[in-house]
């Protein structure tokens, strides 16, 4: 299929592109590394008026360290974040939950600000800037805002960017070294969208004991959802199979799974609970930095 | 794909069966809907730009109101078509009083055809819910605008 | 003509002649024609699966910027007859929709314009009136009376029906011990080649000719139905078909509607118009298998043996029914028993439509459906009795000393040594090992399963197949049909050089590798002497109407035909040599390009001289002989012979055999499915390039993956189509493909020149089945079993539950 017609630009810079946005509001869609947004021009699933394309905009593409946090460009390539050794170093859950994306090719292209605005609840980036409660931080016409993930992601697609509004960059903390961690995904094929997802970070405290724990999953609700009866289970405590086994089931508890033709919705509702289970026990083998 | 649920209401059962009988706050409710116009007693048409994210159409269609028994519950049929395809659904709706409270309850069935449902099925159950939830948000915010 | 021939050349581990030029993008596809003046056309397709068209409005969209003319189902009728069918009562199938459409992306109109953008533009502007009906998406439901009727014409959704008995199936019955039943269902799945349909047509008012360049695998009787359905004799209609096709895989050997739909769009509007299917309307609207539903039951002794066979095998082929069906209910005829000794059997065949897309042959064809139903069987026997799956096969295989074997059904297994092959697969997974480790897994939690599938793999349909869809008291009045042919030109330069004009129709197979191989031994010269120019051209080349790439048929008759045609060149080189050299022809051999005098090889001449002489100096050569170095060959299989009045058809020619060993592992807690040993043994006969059969297998190999545990065209009760793109139609990548270990057995044919046999279908056949055993024999502690493809994880595990909600 080809795409209807559409007026193209391409700024160089936020302000142009925002100026753009302004102009056009509903009309338009910003164009990054298009893995989703093409085909669903191609297919004439949505024709947006106008298309902007920020490709140009090389301000939004880097990696940088502050303080005890990275701050990533909007328009960081998946595959730049993959094989970053700073990312790698500081905040290894993001190059693993990246890994899981689409194929290399894929990756080459997409953008991570791209994947957060698409918002799809299978896709592995939202799911893992959730879990890791990264900032999102957005410019529009009338200044800059800082949403967190549960004020950004409203629903399947949408997130609460207005029409004007343009992501330019995503704050995550750098994980402290002793955190455990796992990113797991049963998904059909390599590279095909999450069945279900999990982003599993353990923050751990003298003695083993579990200070903070964070669980989120992706493919089981209208967005990235955070299971916090589960994480209740084990903050504090040291962290037992038993305490695992229940962690899994109370995150099961927390999802509404839909029916696809790929899977049913209970199936969906007990891999929640297998891969949470399975997440956490990886995350416990784990030494930061290493398997 | 089957779809059903309930909504509560704080108002009388009256007043909530008159506001789901009422185009005008039909209108604001229904996802997208540009225009609503009862061309008979019951049989709307309409027009709406339906939609998520980039990806959106406009579909013209029409509904019906079957069987209805007032103020307790009607039967609601309803079909558009756009470029990306066609929605169908058949439906209950059942009003019934629980204190100084209405609930409105659905069992119905919606049909998906054409593009998105060759290509977006992944997604079709878990937005047509969604749209269904926030078709019945937007009523309470027309019940609240009465008051 | 039942020489084994391996010489220098064939047998041999040559690299393909055609991979240079596909790897550096100079391939001659489809895509890669340009005409001058050549316009684009886009399809409306039908969302609806079953609905009456009341209106068609195209005034906007002919109006905008770019259209040059629309199509609508009014004008196909009027300007075409519908496709014929092998069928008593056939559906009017035409290449649009006329007054219904019966399945989503059903052809609706078609817009001509200057480029494709604008075409789906003008789609968009296209108003369409549907008054929807109820539909019927069950195969079952679609055999009942009052089940929503598709084509009023025929009043109800059988499109062919027949019942067979061979042997005495109820004496059979009577001497059994037990009788063991069960129901399948097979998917609906196809082999999404890469390139996908492609037309470019054009229409010349003056002779009232048609041009029209297109991927067809043929041109297979196809030509002569698209002719019909026009209205013209054969002669005013040139296909042409370029050197390269992307796959086909039997997708495009079906009727191919769309050849006759934009030929029509280029009458209507004068232009040259290009139409290049989309991967989504691929998967809409284009051919796929059918998909089955089998009722069959084994009548057996205590012992095994296996003494008859009763079935009934319901197979759709979607809103209509085009050639070659209903061949999918009897293409498997001859070999319908398999490798088994069973004499008695009783068969029902009912081939049925319902609002899913159509059908051609794919991969396989048949015989997928046949061998997951059969080989299932076949395991749940062995169960019953307590018996080793390999043992029972051991049991009632064919014999090797019983060839050539006629079944009871007509078919002429020409070679083979099953327990051979068999046993091969069993050692290479180290069968013995695997069922110890199989028991020490059970103890620990963990499930296990070894699967077989043991299947005969006919090549080389005999067109008389199609026959069988009227009984023999139709048969007889009407016209009979038979054989399965191919025609080769060799032809040999002054230099000694040789260029051969084909029409096999390579689809990637690597024909042009396989000629050269052969002709440089039949000829004593160099494969790289050798040139293939392998284009159809109804017009200029001489063809047969069963030529065609499909059914495995190059690697047996079409190397006939090369052979044919180049030992006739090679018995002229052979005389001219002898009428130079002054001795007698039986005295001469060639080698090295060279003709030497058997025992005293200083006596020669070489081949380019012979060559030279026969071209330059005709004068020298033998009295009465004619000049020049070039003979042709078309020929057909005697074998190929039309049924007889008691429904036995050798619907095959060749038959091959593979023996399929899987082991897997089911996690349970997920329903995946590990792959921990995996063994194909093949049998095609004479190896012609062990390289090119070795991608055929692990291409086969990977087709059978696909429709065991990921693909399937899925379609939603209301109709719908719900895998319209790659993301949802699951195809296996190289991650999904675990190791596969290939084995041969070589048992020569008597029936080809050189002994080869068909390959490039087989494990479509048996993989299925063997995945489908092993995941059975994996989840038999639990009482779960297997009967219907594909298995997803989701379907595994819900299996898994509902055998425990039993326990």
């Amino acid at each position: 299929m080809k795409p209807s017609a559409f007026e193209y630009f391409a700024p160089h810079t936020v302000k142009e592109a925002v100026e753009l946005l302004e102009k056009y509001e509903d009309e338009a869609k910003i164009l990054a590394g298009g893995q989703s947004l093409v085909p669903i021009m191609n297919f004439r699933l949505g024709r947006p008026e106008v298309l902007i394309d920020i490709n140009n905009i090389k301000d939004l593409d880097y990696i940088k360290e502050e303080e005890d946090h990275l701050l990533i460009g909007a328009l960081t390539r998946e595959r730049d974040l993959e094989l970053s050794p700073l990312v790698k170093e500081k905040c290894p859950i993001l190059v693993e939950a990246v890994s899981f994306v689409g194929h290399v090719a894929i990756r080459n292209r997409g953008t991570i600000g791209g994947s957060l605005v698409h918002a799809d609840p299978s896709s592995e980036l939202p799911t893992v800037i959730c879990c890791l409660e990264g900032e999102m931080r957005v410019v529009g016409p009338s200044g800059e805002r800082t949403l967190e993930p549960e004020e950004f992601f409203l629903t399947y697609l949408t997130t609460s960017l207005e029409p004007s509004e343009i992501l330019v960059e995503i704050k995550i903390p750098t994980l402290p070294q002793n955190t455990r961690w796992s990113f797991v995904e049963l998904s059909r094929r390599v590279g095909d969208f999450a069945v279900v997802g999990v982003a599993t970070l353990l923050f751990m405290e003298e003695g083993g004991v579990c200070k903070e724990a964070r669980i989120a999953l992706g493919g089981v609700a209208s967005t990235p959802i955070r299971a916090e009866e589960a994480e209740e289970v084990l903050a504090g405590q040291k962290i037992t199979d038993a305490l695992i086994e229940k962690a899994g089931e109370e995150a099961a508890e927390a999802t509404e799974t839909e029916p696809d033709y790929h899977a049913s919705a209970e199936y969906r509702k007990e891999m929640a609970r297998v891969f949470v289970q399975k997440g956490l026990h990886e995350a416990l083998s784990r030494v930061k930095g290493g398997k | 794909m089957k779809l059903e649920g309930k909504y509560t209401y704080k108002a009388s059962q009256q007043v909530v069966w008159d506001l789901f009988n009422n185009p005008r706050h039909l209108e604001k409710a229904i996802p997208g809907c540009k225009k609503l116009e009862e061309r008979a007693p019951g049989k709307y048409d309409a027009t709406s730009k339906i939609g998520i994210a980039a990806v959106k159409g406009t579909y013209s269609g029409k509904f019906e109101v079957l069987d209805p028994e007032p103020p307790n519950r009607y039967r609601l049929i309803g079909e558009g078509s756009g470029t990306p395809g066609f929605v169908k659904g058949d439906g209950i709706m059942e009003f019934s009083q629980e204190d100084e409270s209405t609930v409105v309850s659905y069992t119905g069935e919606v049909q998906v055809g054409g593009l998105i449902a060759g290509v977006g099925q992944r997604l079709i159950s878990g937005i047509a819910k969604m749209m269904i939830k926030e078709f019945f948000r937007k009523m309470k915010k027309e019940l609240n605008s009465l008051k | 003509m039942s020489e084994q021939v391996k010489g220098k050349w064939v047998g041999k581990r040559m690299k393909r002649k055609e991979d240079l030029r596909l790897l550096i993008g100079r391939g001659n596809f489809m895509d890669d024609i340009r005409l001058p003046n050549m316009k684009h056309a886009a399809v409306l397709r039908s969302p609806y699966p079953h609905a009456w068209i009341r209106g068609i409005d195209v005034t906007e969209a002919e109006r905008l910027p770019g259209v040059h003319g629309i199509l609508t189902g009014e004008d196909v009728e009027k300007m075409s007859n519908p496709f014929p069918v092998g069928v008593p009562v056939p559906p009017k199938y035409y290449s649009c929709a006329v007054d219904k459409v019966r399945f989503v992306g059903e052809p609706v109109a078609v817009v001509v314009a200057e480029d494709r953008y604008i075409a789906e533009d003008a789609l968009d502007l296209i108003k369409v009136d549907y008054e929807p009906l109820p539909v019927v998406m069950d195969i079952e439901e679609a055999t009942q009376p009052d089940s929503p009727v598709l084509h009023d014409n025929i009043g109800s959704n059988i499109y062919s029906q027949r019942f067979f008995k061979y042997g005495d199936p109820e004496k059979a019955y009577e001497a059994a011990d037990l009788v063991v039943k069960g129901k399948f269902l097979f998917p609906k799945y196809g082999s999404t080649p890469i390139e996908t349909y492609a037309v470019i047509a054009s229409y010349n008012p003056y002779n009232e000719e048609f041009l029209i360049y297109n991927n067809y695998q043929g041109p297979f009787v196809n030509h002569s139905l698209v002719a019909l359905a026009l209205g013209i004799p054969e002669n005013k209609m040139r296909w042409i078909v370029p050197t390269d096709i992307g796959g086909g895989f039997g997708t495009k050997t079906g009727m191919y509607p769309y050849i006759a739909l934009i030929a029509l769009a280029a009458k209507k509007t004068g232009m040259t118009v290009k139409w290049i299917e989309d991967r989504r309307e691929h998967l809409l609207a284009s051919s796929t298998g059918t998909d089955r539903v089998t009722y069959m039951e084994a009548a057996v002794k205590k012992d095994g043996t296996i003494l008859a066979l009763k079935d009934k095998a319901i197979d759709n082929t979607g809103g209509y029914i085009r050639a070659p069906e209903p061949g999918c209910a009897y293409r498997s005829t001859g070999n319908h028993t398999g490798a088994y000794q069973i004499r008695d059997l009783d068969r029902e065949v009912l081939v049925v439509g319902t609002n899913k897309c159509l059908t051609a042959p794919n991969r396989g064809y048949t015989c997928q459906e046949l061998y997951f139903s059969l080989e299932r069987l076949v395991d749940m026997v062995a169960a019953e009795l307590g018996m080793d799956p390999a043992e029972i096969r051991f049991k009632n295989f064919i014999q090797p000393d019983q060839f050539p074997y006629s079944t009871a059904t007509g078919g002429f297994y020409d070679a083979g040594n099953y327990p051979k092959a068999f046993q091969m697969a069993l050692d290479m997974i180290d069968y013995k090992k695997m069922r110890k480790e199989q028991q020490k897994a059970r103890k620990e939690g963990r499930y296990m399963g070894i699967g077989f599938a043991t299947v005969v793999d006919p090549s080389v349909t005999n067109i008389a197949y199609v026959t069988l869809a009227l009984t023999p008291e139709q048969r007889a009045k009407g016209h009979p049909k038979s054989g399965s042919g191919e025609s080769v030109i060799v032809k040999m330069d002054p230099l000694g050089k040789v260029h051969v004009i084909a029409c096999t129709n390579p689809q990637g197979q690597g024909h042009d590798t396989v000629i050269s191989q052969i002709v440089a031994d039949e000829l004593g010269i160099h494969p790289d002497d050798v040139t293939v120019s392998n284009v159809v051209d109804t017009h200029d080349r001489i063809y047969t109407i069963t030529t065609g790439s499909y059914s495995s048929r190059f690697a047996s008759v079409g190397t006939n035909a090369v052979v044919s045609a180049t030992r006739k060149v090679k018995e002229k080189m052979t005389k001219i040599a002898a009428h130079l050299l002054e001795c007698n022809a039986n005295d001469l051999e060639v080698k090295e390009e060279k003709f030497y005098v058997k025992g005293s090889p200083e006596r020669s001449i070489a081949v380019k001289h012979v060559a030279g002489t026969a071209h330059w100096n005709q004068t020298a050569l033998p009295e009465g002989m004619d000049a020049g170095l070039y003979a042709s060959s078309l020929l057909s299989m005697p074998t190929s012979k039309p049924p007889d009045d008691l429904d036995r058809v050798d619907s095959s020619n060749t038959y091959g055999f593979v023996a399929e060993a899987i082991v897997v592992e089911v996690d349970i807690e997920t329903g995946e499915v590990k792959f921990l040993k995996w063994a194909s043994v093949h049998d095609s006969g004479t190896v012609l390039n062990p390289m090119l059969l070795e991608g055929q297998v692990m291409g086969s190999c990977t087709h059978g993956l696909g429709g065991s545990l990921y693909e399937e065209f899925a379609y939603d009760e209301n109709g719908q189509c719900l895998t319209a793109s790659f993301q949802d139609y699951l195809v296996p990548t190289a991650a999904e493909v675990p190791k596969i270990d290939i084995g041969h057995v070589e048992t020569p044919s008597p029936l080809t020149a050189l002994g080869s046999k068909g390959a490039g279908e087989s494990s479509c056949m048996s993989v299925p089945a063997a995945i489908g055993n092993a995941i059975a024999d994996a989840l038999s502690p639990l009482g779960a079993t297997i009967d219907e493809l594909p298995l997803s994880p989701s379907k595994i595990w819900h299996l898994i539950q509902e055998a425990r909600g039993k326990k």
